[in-house]
């Protein structure tokens, strides 16, 4: 590691402030799982760290009155895991359970995770396929972003280096009759190899409202397969065959199969799989 | 040079530090406590995990800075043992390390439940994982008293062990679920030890 100036601010403005002062050389580190692997190789070399721990605001989920779910930058993924949530919102805590492992999940948090911009994490995916808004602070004010103004197209993260993620703003949990989240790791602490999330409303009727068909990890930033999903608008859950709407997800994601390197066919064997995982268990879970 | 005070097993220790520092390395080499192994320092293997105000972490993935005024309990924290040092090691001694209890001067009573019955269930041939293993078990058990061994397999997935083929580690976990569970009834929380001492 190179040597650093270390900052404990107790707000989120004088965090903002330290880190215009000292930018670009200056980063947040919010539990530091990600950040302080890559200072040990020397790939990060920040002057001075911004931690945000000490800043209480910034942790902690809750839903607010118009019934969106409200996830501090900070709130780590194993208060997450033990948090009590209703409806699809249940899936985020399921998430958050799954991934790296115990001690890791104790410092790991959220926000590091998107901000770390490594689409192979779960958190991309999450946001991304639920369309969560994503809120900052910088010394020009607040700011809402989509996800895919938050992810670059070609990977990594568009906010500024004086810019703090402060909350992600779930959609209420009526907005989902289900979400279901698959992945495929090599090991169980592992990132994931190719992950799929479909978010989906039924109506009353059985036919489909609302169709988010996600896949993460394959490309720079998570990718939304639009088309596929927009074609399963209106239909009857029922009728709909996964493998059939699996395949048209992996060919919109990685392009019609050509001349694929070995890599990409695992890739297209993999979101095969776990689209029509993912799009099986949301249909009978919001069935049920 | 920055100035933190943390509190290790109960006893505060403070001292001027290098930012860098993690706390892995505040533990052996400010605490002088080696029980908390340096396997891989990149958050793999698991040997460095202790618990921060009741929480495991991987102490060479932390700064000493970020737990600055927090409460850490490290291996040596689970068993206030009454050890004897070994002061010549020699191989009679070594040979000893067969029943490694008896030739530290120890008892199977001041041993933690989940120590316990990994001394029982042989659940370690080089130790070197040991303490992380102990530590991570410990705190899943206070979180699940009543475990399946899939449950625990999941728990110490992020704790690499080279010798045992981890079967043996999942028997210790299951026999130290069983006695915790006992000790909880009985409100004594080293009963179980004694249970195991005593088989």
């Amino acid at each position: 590691m190179k040597p650093f100036t270390f900052f404990t601010p107790n707000d989120s403005d004088e965090a903002v402030r330290l880190l215009d002062q000292y930018s670009p050389g200056a980063r947040i580190i919010a539990g530091g799982q990600t950040l302080l692997l890559a200072m040990k190789t020397r790939t990060e070399r920040p002057a001075v760290l911004v931690s945000l721990a000490g800043i209480s605001n910034l942790s902690g989920a809750a839903t607010d009155v118009s019934g969106q779910l409200v996830v501090g930058a900070t709130t780590t993924y194993a208060a997450l895991t033990h948090a009590v949530f209703s409806g699809w919102h249940r899936e985020i805590s399921v998430m958050a359970g799954n991934l790296a492992d115990r001690p890791v999940r104790t410092m790991g948090t959220i926000g590091g995770a998107l901000c770390s911009g490594d689409p192979c994490f779960d958190m991309p995916t999450l946001v991304m396929g639920v369309g969560a808004q994503i809120e900052t602070l910088s010394p020009a004010g607040v700011r809402t972003l989509t996800p895919e103004e938050f992810f670059g197209v070609g990977g990594g993260i568009t906010i500024a280096s004086n810019e703090i993620l402060t909350s992600i703003r779930f959609p209420s949990a009526d907005v989902f009759t289900a979400v279901a989240f698959e992945k495929f790791r090599q090991r169980t602490f592992d990132t994931a190899v190719v992950s799929a999330l479909c978010a989906t409303r039924i109506d009353t009727d059985g036919a489909v409202v609302e169709m988010r068909l996600t896949i993460g990890a394959a490309t720079p930033t998570p990718t939304r397969a639009i088309n596929s999903a927009r074609e399963l608008i209106g239909r009857p859950a029922a009728d709909i065959d996964p493998v059939a709407v699996a395949v048209a997800v992996a060919h919109e994601v990685l392009g019609e199969p050509g001349t694929d390197s070995e890599l990409v066919q695992y890739q297209r064997e993999l979101i095969k799989a776990l689209t029509r995982k993912a799009l099986s268990r949301a249909l009978t879970t919001s069935r049920s | 040079m920055q100035d933190v005070t943390i509190t290790i097993n109960g006893t505060d220790v403070t001292a001027g530090i290098d930012e860098r520092t993690l706390l892995l390395e505040y533990i052996r080499d400010v605490a002088g406590l080696t029980g908390t192994h340096n396997g891989c320092l990149e958050a793999r293997c698991g040997c460095c995990s202790v618990e921060v105000d009741g929480d495991i972490v991987k102490s060479c993935n932390v700064l000493a800075l970020q737990v600055n005024g927090k409460s850490v309990t490290t291996i040596e924290g689970l068993s206030p043992q009454r050890l004897r040092p070994i002061v010549h090691l020699t191989s009679q001694s070594l040979a000893g390390m067969y029943q490694p209890l008896e030739v530290l001067g120890a008892d199977a009573n001041d041993l933690h439940p989940v120590q316990a019955a990994f001394h029982k269930c042989h659940a370690l041939q080089c130790g070197f994982c040991t303490p992380g293993m102990v530590m991570v078990l410990k705190n899943y058990l206070e979180e699940n008293p009543e475990p399946t061994r899939d449950d625990l397999r999941t728990a110490i997935a992020g704790n690499l062990c080279r010798c045992t083929g981890y079967q043996h580690i999942i028997d210790a976990g299951m026999q130290a679920a069983e006695q915790l569970r006992a000790a909880r009834t009985a409100a004594d929380p080293y009963l179980c030890a004694a249970v195991v001492g005593d088989a």
